[in-house]
C-alpha cells in the first residue's frame, strides 16, 4: 500500500463538484483508494462519503493506495489534489 | 493492576522487598508513568496533527531532565531562566489536561506552518520550528498556570480535611480535581499525615469519591442498551473499584455528565460519613477495594463503600436515560456552536409536519441493474440535464433527476444506509443496495444558507427503508434566500452500473 498526506489549501475542501472529479480521477487508476481524516475515513469511490468526511481548508487528509500499479496510482492522485485542493 | 501491585506492597512489607514486586510494579506504571506520550498522540491524532510530533511534545514533556512530578514536594525545584520566563524544570508525569491543550496548540502551529512555508522547506522546517514553539509556549506559560491551579488546590485540600463537612466538600470535589489533572498531589497530603504520626484520614475520601464514580459508571454500563457504551462503562467501573477512575470518568461518566453528578453527590456523602466516623489508613497510595488492606476499620469501611457507590448507582439510574447518548455524542462537534444550533432548532420546528411515510416513493424515477430508487419528493420530475446547475446538468456529480417540490420533506428513495448529512443540513448521502452511492441536495446553492430551513431525521450510520421521511425544509426559506428549491436526486456511480434509466430520458 502507498500513501501520503496532504493539507487541503482549496476554499471549499472536498465539497460537491471536486468531490466528483475525485472519484472520476480515482475510478481512472483502477486502484481501491480510501481518504482518511483524523479517525474518519470514506472509500474515494463514494462521493457522498466523501462529503461526509467533512474535509475543509486546512484540513489533513491521508490518501491510501491499493492496487496493482499503486506507485503511479498515488503520483497521479498527488498531482490531482495538488492541482484541485 | 498498578493498584493491586502496590497494594501487596504495602499490605505484605516483605513482599515489597521482592525482586518480583519490583518487576510487577514496573511493568503496571509504564501506562501511567508515561501517560502524557500515549494522551498527546491520541490528542495530535483527534486535532488533526502529525501524531509523531503529538509524540516528541509528550515525551518532552516528562523528560529524564525534568524533576518529576510525583516528586514535586519531596525536592528541590529548578528553574530555568528563558527570555523572562523563570521555566520551573518539573515534568507533566500523569496529567492530562495540559497535555491535550499543548497538543492541540501543537496542531494550530503545524497546520498554521504548513500553509505558510514553502513546500521544498516543508519537510524540515515544519516539524522543528512546530516542537519548539509548542514546548516553549508549554512550559513557559501554560505549565505555570497549571502548577498554580495545583498550589491552590493543595492548599485547599489541607483546610478542608480537617473537619468532617469540609471532607463532604473534598469528596464531591474530588473527581473533578481528577478531571483538572490536579490529583496528583494528594500524596503528599497523606505522607504528611503519616509522617506527623496521625492517621491518613485522606485516604476515605479519596475512596468514597472513587468507589461512587464506580457506582455510576456501573450504573451506566447495567441500563445501557447501546453494545459499544456497555463495553466501555462495565470494565471501567471494575477499574474504578480498584481505585484508577480515569476511565470511568473520562470514558463515561463525564461523556454522560449525569452519572458524574451522580457521583460527586455519592463521594460527598461517604467522605461526610468516613470523616464522622473517623476511619483513617495505616499508609496510602490505594483507595477503593485494594484499600482494606492499609484500612484501620474494615467494618465502617464497608459501609462507606457501600454508601458511597449506592447512592451514585441509585441518583445514577434514576436521573440518566440512554436516550442522552445522541445528544451527548452530538455535543463534542456541536459544542462550538450550540447557540446557532439551537436557534435552528428553535426555527426547524415552525415548519409544518408532514407524515413519517409516503407512498410517493412508489413511483420509479432513477432504475439501473442494481435496482430502482422512487422518487423522494412530491412534484415535477425533470431529468438531470435540466437542472439549474452545470455541476449538476453535466454529469459531473452522476445521474439522475430533479424533482420541483409541492411539499417541503424529502422520502428515503430506497433502503439503504445513511453515508453523511451536510454540516449545513441541506445534502444527504445513502448507500443502497449493492452499494448505490445516492445523493439527495435540496435546491441549488442552498449550502449557503448554514442550515436554516432544514431538518434532518437521520444521521450517519442510521439504517433507513423506502419511503421514510429523512429531511424536511422549508420552501419559503429557500426561495427568500434567492435559491431553486429543485430537490436534486442523483445515483453519483451510475457508471458502476448497466441499465441505467431515468425519468426524462431522451
Amino acid at each position: 500500500m502507498k500513501e501520503f498526506k496532504y493539507v487541503i489549501t482549496d476554499e471549499v475542501g472536498i465539497h460537491a463538484r471536486p468531490a466528483g472529479l475525485l472519484v472520476k480521477a480515482v475510478k481512472a487508476t483502477g486502484s481501491t483508494v480510501m481518504i482518511c481524516k483524523g479517525e474518519k475515513s470514506a472509500k474515494a469511490t463514494s462521493l457522498t462519503k466523501l462529503m461526509g468526511l467533512g474535509v475543509v481548508k486546512g484540513d489533513e487528509v491521508t490518501v491510501q493506495v491499493e492496487g496493482p500499479d499503486e506507485e503511479a496510482a498515488a503520483a497521479t492522485l498527488e498531482e490531482f489534489f495538488k492541482a484541485n485542493f | 493492576m498498578m493498584g493491586l501491585v502496590e497494594a501487596l506492597g504495602k499490605a505484605i512489607p516483605n513482599f515489597a522487598a521482592t525482586d518480583w514486586y519490583g518487576f510487577l510494579d514496573m511493568i503496571a506504571n509504564t501506562a501511567f508513568a508515561y501517560l502524557p506520550v500515549i494522551v498527546a498522540i491520541s490528542a495530535a491524532r483527534v486535532f488533526g496533527g502529525n501524531i509523531f510530533l503529538g509524540a516528541v511534545v509528550g515525551l518532552a514533556m516528562i523528560h529524564s531532565a525534568l524533576l518529576n512530578a510525583w516528586s514535586v514536594g519531596s525536592a528541590e525545584i529548578e528553574y530555568w531562566r528563558l527570555l523572562f520566563f523563570n521555566v520551573r524544570k518539573v515534568g507533566y508525569q500523569g496529567h492530562v489536561i495540559p497535555v491535550v491543550i499543548a497538543v492541540w496548540l501543537m496542531c494550530q502551529i503545524e497546520k498554521w506552518l504548513h500553509k505558510h512555508v514553502p513546500e521544498m522547506l516543508d519537510l524540515f522546517i515544519v516539524p522543528l520550528c512546530t516542537v519548539l514553539a509548542t514546548t516553549f509556549l508549554t512550559f513557559t506559560i501554560i505549565g505555570p498556570i497549571f502548577a498554580q491551579l495545583e498550589t491552590w488546590v493543595l492548599a485547599g485540600a489541607k483546610v478542608l480535611v480537617r473537619n468532617p463537612f469540609g471532607a463532604g466538600i473534598m469528596g464531591a470535589l474530588y473527581p473533578w480535581t481528577v478531571v483538572m489533572g490536579l490529583h496528583h498531589m494528594y500524596n503528599v497530603i497523606e505522607a504528611g499525615m503519616l509522617a506527623e504520626g496521625a492517621l491518613n484520614t485522606w485516604m476515605p475520601i479519596a475512596t468514597a469519591a472513587n468507589i461512587a464514580q464506580f457506582g455510576a459508571c456501573l450504573a451506566v454500563g447495567l441500563k445501557a442498551r447501546n453494545n459499544k457504551t456497555k463495553v466501555v462503562a462495565v470494565p471501567s467501573s471494575l477499574s474504578a473499584a480498584l481505585g484508577i477512575t480515569e476511565p470511568a470518568i473520562f470514558g463515561v461518566n463525564m461523556r454522560f455528565l449525569k452519572p458524574m453528578i451522580a457521583g460527586t453527590i455519592g463521594g460527598a456523602v461517604g467522605a461526610l460519613l468516613g470523616a464522622i466516623m473517623k476511619l483513617g489508613a495505616k499508609a496510602y497510595g490505594v483507595t477503593g477495594l485494594p484499600g482494606y488492606l492499609i484500612i484501620d476499620k474494615p467494618f465502617p469501611y464497608t459501609i462507606l463503600l457501600l454508601v458511597s457507590a449506592g447512592i451514585a448507582f441509585v441518583i445514577t439510574w434514576v436521573i440518566w436515560k440512554e436516550e442522552e447518548k445522541p445528544a451527548a455524542a452530538a455535543a463534542a462537534p456541536a459544542a462550538a456552536a450550540p447557540a446557532a444550533a439551537e436557534t435552528l432548532e428553535a426555527k426547524a420546528a415552525e415548519l409544518p409536519q408532514y407524515p413519517d411515510t409516503s407512498d410517493v416513493v412508489a413511483n420509479t424515477v432513477i432504475g439501473c441493474s442494481a435496482g430502482e430508487l422512487g422518487q423522494v419528493t412530491k412534484g415535477n420530475v425533470i431529468p438531470y440535464t435540466q437542472l439549474p446547475d452545470p455541476l449538476f446538468a453535466q454529469g459531473t456529480m452522476g445521474i439522475g433527476v430533479g424533482v420541483e417540490p409541492e411539499e417541503g420533506v424529502v422520502y428515503a428513495p430506497c433502503d439503504g444506509e445513511i453515508t453523511s448529512v451536510a454540516d449545513s443540513r441541506h445534502a444527504i448521502g445513502i448507500e443502497g443496495p449493492e452499494e448505490m452511492d445516492i445523493l439527495i441536495h435540496v435546491g441549488v446553492d442552498t449550502v449557503e444558507m448554514k442550515g436554516d430551513g432544514f431538518k434532518p431525521f437521520v444521521e450517519e450510520g442510521d439504517k433507513v427503508t423506502k419511503g421514510q421521511k429523512i429531511l424536511e425544509f422549508d420552501r419559503e426559506k429557500i426561495k427568500a434566500a434567492g435559491h431553486p428549491d429543485t430537490v436534486v436526486f442523483l445515483l453519483t456511480n451510475s457508471d458502476d452500473y448497466e441499465n441505467v434509466t431515468f425519468t426524462g430520458q431522451e
